[in-house]
């Protein structure tokens, strides 16, 4: 028998990986809160937006840091809603399996984990994509039809706006693998989650900073740098959105590169 | 074959396998024996590339496992029946192991069929009895239809129609001449299922030898003898040239002659016995006699 090719080996892993994803339940239930919950959330915010808009200043809490007529922002605040659920999702790809010794298995069947660490990795970001696009261009759709209706809303084709909706799509997967770097990096559940909370919320405290710090220190947040590059008129303290978009990245990115070094220099 | 070369594994101040050297050769069921604690599952882990050896090496038919390409084609193993996703159903699970090795569905029917899991493949192994997850951890093994096969202590939870189908099966794949390595802290076990043994305490090898020679080797045989005049006849059976050991209850215990010659004696010089015992060590005995020395935790004696 001839060696498999380096693309069919791929094929197999990404393959085995996902039967893995599809045959739990978790599965289900975190991809539906995390299309539900978003979708929702962004028509309510929506709404805030538009009365806000015509009666003064904005009102709610997570509309004071943004520019206050940006008309693409309750997508991406709605998204944010949607991602504990994908996060938890990244975690659980490798914790449940240490939690309950099947990494042994996997590891056994697969040597080269960082290959293992890659199909996981690709099978995650493939589905938070498709579902984090699905539900940004919705929203986007379900807000513009809100905001229309008090003349403040934009349409698809009005210059910047299809880039900054496909940027916000993005940060499902951002969030998804960061927690699969986290979780293949503590290998507990529970210590999985709440690095990876504390990893993408925690930042959001130097928005409490006196003025010029808060916008460069939370030019390097996640958090900060999704709502950035998702902006129709970015704010002037971040990074450009073309750098917040590397430094979106640079988070999962960074996460992984770590989990590939630990991954294969830990006992299994 | 798997070979284990001057293995030696540390964990931090714990040393769990120690300099350990020995071969596994096709063809026969081995046992791999010691008492809890003795290294036997950190061993199969390096043996699978799971752990990193501190120094020596394991290898897998001549390679190291870690450059195996289908290594499911080449070694099964089961170390812990329980690692599996509760939820996923029996299916799902051997498939996705499957797929990872370019290993296709009909393959999950056969082996799910070999150990009689077919009519639960759709239920969600969380559900299953420790019997019915060995069994699927065996068909896992049997995936890539290798020609080595390592199991973890594959008799623990199994009823005894389990045990029965399981020490058939091992037989099975040593005569179809795959190298068969099971672990065991059980003697009595091993000595109905495994034709070779190697035996480890304290991550050391204590002996690497066949089932039969060990018993043969270590076999104590001796006499247990009461008589009202113990120690009179104990004086007979020196100047005959043997040994008569009095226990704390009064009893003989003597080597170096076999019950005959001792009831003649005592016939001879017309002492009474109340009782005559020749025995012979059992497995377990000479198994105990091994690792004596050996254990982690043992009852104390008081």
């Amino acid at each position: 028998m001839s060696a498999p090719s380096l693309a069919t080996r791929a094929t197999d892993l990404i393959g085995s990986e996902w039967t893995k994803f599809r045959s739990v339940r978790s599965t289900f239930w975190a991809l539906l809160v995390a299309v539900v919950t978003p979708v929702a959330v962004s028509a309510i915010v929506a709404f805030a937006f538009a009365s806000a808009n015509q009666h003064g200043a904005p009102k709610t809490g997570a509309a004071k840091t943004a520019p206050p007529s940006d008309p693409l922002l309750p997508a991406v605040i709605s998204l944010e809603y949607a991602v504990i659920a994908v996060a938890v999702l990244g975690v659980l790809a490798f914790t449940a399996e240490y939690s309950t010794g099947l990494i042994r298995v996997t590891f056994a069947a697969a040597p080269r984990r960082r290959a293992v660490l890659a199909a996981k990795a690709a099978v995650l970001a493939a589905v938070t994509l498709a579902v984090g696009e699905g539900v940004a261009f919705a929203s986007f759709g379900l807000d513009q039809a809100i905001l229309a209706g008090h003349h403040q809303g934009v349409s698809l084709g009005h210059p910047g706006v299809p880039g900054a909706v496909l940027c916000t799509g993005l940060l499902l997967a951002v969030c998804t693998l960061l927690g699969l770097a986290l979780g293949a990096i503590v290998r507990h559940t529970a210590g999985g989650i709440a690095a990876t909370i504390g990893v993408i919320l925690v930042p959001g405290i130097v928005a409490l900073l006196p003025s010029p710090w808060s916008g460069r220190i939370g030019r390097f947040t996640l958090l900060d740098a999704a709502r950035q590059v998702s902006a129709l008129h970015p704010a002037a303290d971040l990074f450009s959105p073309g750098w917040s978009l590397l430094v979106l990245l640079a988070w999962p990115v960074a996460g992984l590169a770590v989990a590939a070094v630990l991954i294969t220099r830990r006992d299994a | 074959m798997i070979e284990v070369e001057r293995l030696s594994k540390r964990f931090g101040p714990v040393t769990a396998v120690d300099d350990l050297s020995f071969t596994v050769r096709p063809g026969r069921v081995t046992g791999f024996l010691g008492p809890n604690g003795a290294g036997k599952s950190t061993t199969m882990r390096v043996i699978l590339g799971l752990d990193q050896p501190t120094a020596g090496r394991a290898l897998v038919g001549g390679r190291r496992y870690d450059g195996l390409v289908r290594p499911l084609r080449e070694v099964g193993s089961l170390l812990d029946a329980s690692a599996l996703h509760p939820g996923r159903t029996a299916r799902a699970h051997l498939r996705s192991i499957a797929q990872s090795n370019g290993i296709g569905r009909p393959r999950v029917d056969e082996v799910l069929r070999l150990t009689g899991l077919e009519g639960v493949a759709g239920r969600r192994a969380g559900g299953f009895s420790l019997g019915m997850k060995q069994r699927l951890g065996i068909a896992a093994a049997m995936l890539g239809d290798p020609p080595v096969l390592m199991f973890d202590e594959p008799v623990n939870g199994l009823d005894p129609e389990g045990i029965h189908w399981i020490r058939g099966f091992f037989r099975e794949l040593a005569t179809d001449g795959r190298t068969v390595l099971v672990s065991s802290h059980l003697m009595s076990e091993m000595a109905q299922t495994a034709d070779h043994l190697v035996i480890i305490g304290r991550g050391r090898l204590l002996a690497e030898t066949s089932t039969a020679e060990l018993i043969e080797s270590s076999a104590r045989r001796d006499v247990l003898l009461r008589s009202p005049r113990a120690a009179e006849l104990a004086g007979l059976i020196a100047a005959r040239g043997g040994t008569a050991t009095p226990q704390p209850d009064g009893a003989l215990v003597v080597t170096g002659l076999d019950a005959a010659a001792v009831g003649e004696l005592a016939a001879a010089n017309g002492i009474a016995l109340h009782a005559l015992v020749p025995r012979q060590a059992s497995l377990e005995d000479a198994y105990l006699d091994l690792t004596g020395d050996s254990t982690d935790y043992r009852a104390g004696t008081s």
